[in-house]
């Protein structure tokens, strides 16, 4: 009986060892060494530091294909090649031929103006032999109506999938691939709209590029049967094309464009924070020269990433942010006709504080899937600005030290 | 085994308050321990200069019948009380840990482990900032674990089974790990936690008598000097503070075999810390006293152990004011019990203390359950 109670006992004094100190305090009697107290502080990078780089992903490497009919000024084009169709097929040891019935092709609709009706993309034959070189004046005289092979209405209610265009019967002919052409197409693709707009296409780099469907009949004599085979050919190269473009100012900096660029900006942290301070925010806030460009709908994303060293325009990158190493790196969506940016970048100044502190930098740039593949051509002032309110600023919000010594 | 219902009481007994703990141990160094044995806090500390298992007199181990090892946990419950709100909180502490013997007779020698003061303590403020010209809800958290411990080094010697003299050397060393947080309703700023650690190291010497008139009337007599603590932030020296003079005197009467009376009184000069902690930003100290009165009532004279009834009552002076000029005070009345077993090789006190603290708006209510248990291998 005597056990039975000891356990009770101790089994009952267990469950109040439960510790429970939270209580609220009324300050300052029961705040020792006080509260803390947030500091504010707008830190300009180092004049001069600053600048853009361009040719960082190359328009054949973009994670998606531009084509606008005139937005920003200038149209622009997707051209790709599909990889080479055989003329026979091996059965049983055996090339057979075959016969086509009909074809069709696959395009990959990543984004477009969701509010504007009655797009239109149009394909057209180029020549086979477009590669990373090609220019915008060199298939130009390509994108003719004579070689104009499908107009596809796209239906409005499509956001974003699949396009699917067939070709059979009578058709067929102006998919036809001459011998000279060892079996290779290669399409260019326009848009046609109402009004100024774009489209984003997938492409090979993502793994979303145009598809040639081939369906076909296999004759094969000693079976005495006929076999149906499709073939699916993907895109080796795929790429876009514009205009040139102006160089652009070198006392501005540029993000994205293709080949895209980037921005490289240098800031020198004031002892009394870099030391000892707590940033429980920081800011970057940088002024376009003009609305940001784009396309409606389809809002960029701006990254700032820290540098891990500092070599200029080939100074690596991380592609983490804070002390852990396991935050994103900081992002701000921009929107079309934006004309200011403020992008949070605490993640990233902490980086700078690490016990194994990197270069107080940081380079400004499209996200990896839009490298490249955006509409949005943001151009910011830079420390050269004659005006010192529109030149980029870092604005931290940090706490002192605390005065844990008071009792 | 009537007793047995007692003990589960004590144990469930939740809801209010109290303990090592209090929102009056936030400034300076917090709230002072008392160094008590659970046998003596049953009477709220009355015999507690005459009490063996308890770390206040050297000169009391003299009266150490065999080796005997005591170790304390205390569970408290606090209802503290302030302009910013209640709470109820509770923890669990281990305030005791002693071992001493006799040695030939007329001599002890002890070591034992007390809570000087204690500094544990989670306090949460909320407020409105105006950041970036954005009004901002914070809420600051300031929290604190820790405190100074007492390790003594104690002997006494008795002179013709009237007198008993007693020294002490007392090692106080501890830390205090503090944190400091703070959150943002807006998720655009980032939440902050500032760490710190303040360690402290100082020595003391303590001497005690104890003079007994007959079997039925004795006195306790106890000075003690702490000289000071050097208090380190994060490793680096940032001053020190003056500890306390202590000063107490106890009487015990046993006017029946069954009835033991006892009283005493502590006074300690904290005011010489008030210059050190005043520079540091502090509150300051002021000098406390304490004064205990408290009863024992054995059912069997010749087993005073087996199931003896403690009664008592308090009231002392808190050192560390929470606000500048004033001072806490505390006011306690105390319910305890034992029993002995295994031929009184093994023993278990318990006490059940409530009590009132208050310092202008500020009050608390603590309801402490302590539990010793000795060996005597």
């Amino acid at each position: 009986m005597r056990r039975r109670y000891y356990a009770l006992l101790a089994g009952l004094a267990s469950l109040g060892c439960q510790e429970k100190l939270t209580a609220p305090a009324d300050c300052p009697a029961l705040c020792p060494g006080g509260s803390s107290e947030v500091f504010d502080e707008v830190i300009s990078p180092i004049i001069g530091a600053d600048s853009s780089f361009r040719g960082y992903v190359q328009p054949a490497s973009a994670a998606a294909l531009l084509v606008s009919n005139g937005l920003g000024g200038f149209e622009t084009r997707a051209i790709m090649r599909f990889s080479r169709r055989s003329d026979t097929v091996t059965v049983r040891d055996t090339a057979r031929t075959y016969t086509i019935d009909s074809v069709a092709f696959g395009l990959n609709l990543v984004a477009r103006d969701t509010t504007l009706p009655g797009l239109k993309i149009l394909l057209y034959r180029l020549p086979i032999s477009i590669d990373t070189t090609t220019t915008y004046a060199a298939v130009d005289p390509a994108f003719v109506p004579g070689n104009l092979i499908r107009t596809i209405d796209v239906p409005d209610t499509l956001k974003r999938g699949a396009i699917r265009t067939v070709f059979s019967g009578a058709g067929l002919d102006s998919v036809l691939i001459p011998p000279a052409d060892t079996g290779v197409l290669a399409l260019g693709i326009r848009i046609d709209s109402p009004d100024t707009t774009g489209i984003r296409l997938g492409s090979s780099a993502n793994g979303t590029g145009g598809v040639f469907f081939t369906y076909a009949t296999l004759n094969v004599p000693d079976t005495g049967t006929a076999k149906l085979r499709t073939f699916s050919l993907a895109v080796p190269f795929n790429s876009f094309v514009t205009p040139p473009q102006p160089v652009p100012d070198t006392t501005l900096l540029v993000v994205g464009g293709e080949p895209s660029s980037r921005a490289l900006l240098r800031f020198e942290l004031p002892p009394h924070i870099r030391d000892s301070a707590t940033i429980v925010r920081a800011t970057l806030e940088l002024t376009p020269v003009a609305p940001i460009s784009g396309l409606r709908t389809d809002p960029a994303r701006l990254q700032a990433r820290a540098v891990t060293a500092d070599l200029g325009a080939k100074s690596p990158v991380s592609a983490t942010a804070g002390r852990s190493g396991l935050f994103p790196p900081p992002a701000d969506t921009i929107e079309a006709g934006a004309t200011t940016v403020n992008l949070e970048a605490v993640r990233l100044v902490e980086t700078w504080l690490t016990p194994t502190p990197r270069p107080s930098a940081l380079m400004l740039a499209f996200a990896p899937d839009i490298e490249a593949a955006s509409f949005s051509r943001p151009v910011f002032y830079s420390t050269r600005a004659a005006d010192p309110a529109v030149r980029p600023r870092l604005h931290i919000s940090y706490l002192r030290a605390f005065p844990f010594e008071n009792p | 085994m009537r007793f047995a219902p007692l003990l589960i009481l004590l144990a469930l007994l939740p809801g209010v308050s109290g303990a090592q703990s209090s929102q009056f141990g936030v400034r300076g160094l917090g709230f002072p321990g008392r160094g008590l044995g659970v046998r003596a806090a049953g009477s709220s500390g009355a015999f507690g200069l005459f009490d063996a298992e308890s770390s206040l007199n050297p000169a009391a181990l003299g009266a150490v019948p065999t080796l005997t090892s005591v170790f304390v946990v205390t569970q408290s419950f606090r209802h503290p009380e302030n302009p910013a709100g209640t709470a109820s909180v509770r923890d669990t502490r281990f305030p005791l840990l002693s071992v001493a013997g006799p040695v030939r007779l007329v001599a002890a020698f002890g070591i034992s482990f007390s809570n000087y003061t204690s500094r544990d303590f989670t306090v949460v403020t909320e407020d409105t900032l105006d950041l970036r010209g954005v009004p901002v809800g914070v809420i600051d958290s300031f929290s604190s674990r820790g405190g100074l411990n007492d390790l003594r080094l104690a002997g006494a010697y008795r002179v013709h089974d009237h007198w008993t003299f007693g020294g002490g050397f007392h090692v106080i060393t501890g830390s205090n790990r503090l944190q400091s947080r703070r959150v943002f309703s807006d998720p655009s700023f980032l939440s902050s936690t500032q760490k710190s650690e303040i360690s402290y190291a100082g020595v003391g010497l303590s001497a005690g008598v104890i003079r007994q008139f007959g079997s039925r009337f004795g006195i306790a007599a106890l000075v003690r000097t702490d000289g000071h603590v050097n208090v380190d932030l994060d490793s680096a020296r940032v001053g020190s503070v003056d500890l306390p003079y202590t000063f107490g005197l106890g009487l015990r009467l046993q006017p029946a075999g069954q009835l033991e009376l006892g009283v005493q009184t502590i006074v300690r000069t904290w005011s010489g810390a008030n210059s050190d902690l005043l520079q540091q930003g502090g509150t300051g100290a002021k000098n406390t006293f304490e004064v205990a009165a408290g009863v024992q009532y054995t059912s069997d004279p010749k087993r005073p152990y087996r199931r003896p009834l403690r009664l008592g009552a308090r009231y002392a002076t808190l050192p560390f004011p929470l606000v500048l000029g004033e001072q806490g005070h505390e006011l306690g009345v105390s319910l305890g019990t034992g029993m002995r077993f295994a031929q009184q090789r093994a023993g278990i006190d318990l006490s059940l203390e409530y009590l009132w603290r208050s310092e202008g708006v500020y009050s608390e209510r603590a309801f402490l359950v302590s539990v010793g248990v000795s060996v005597r291998p």
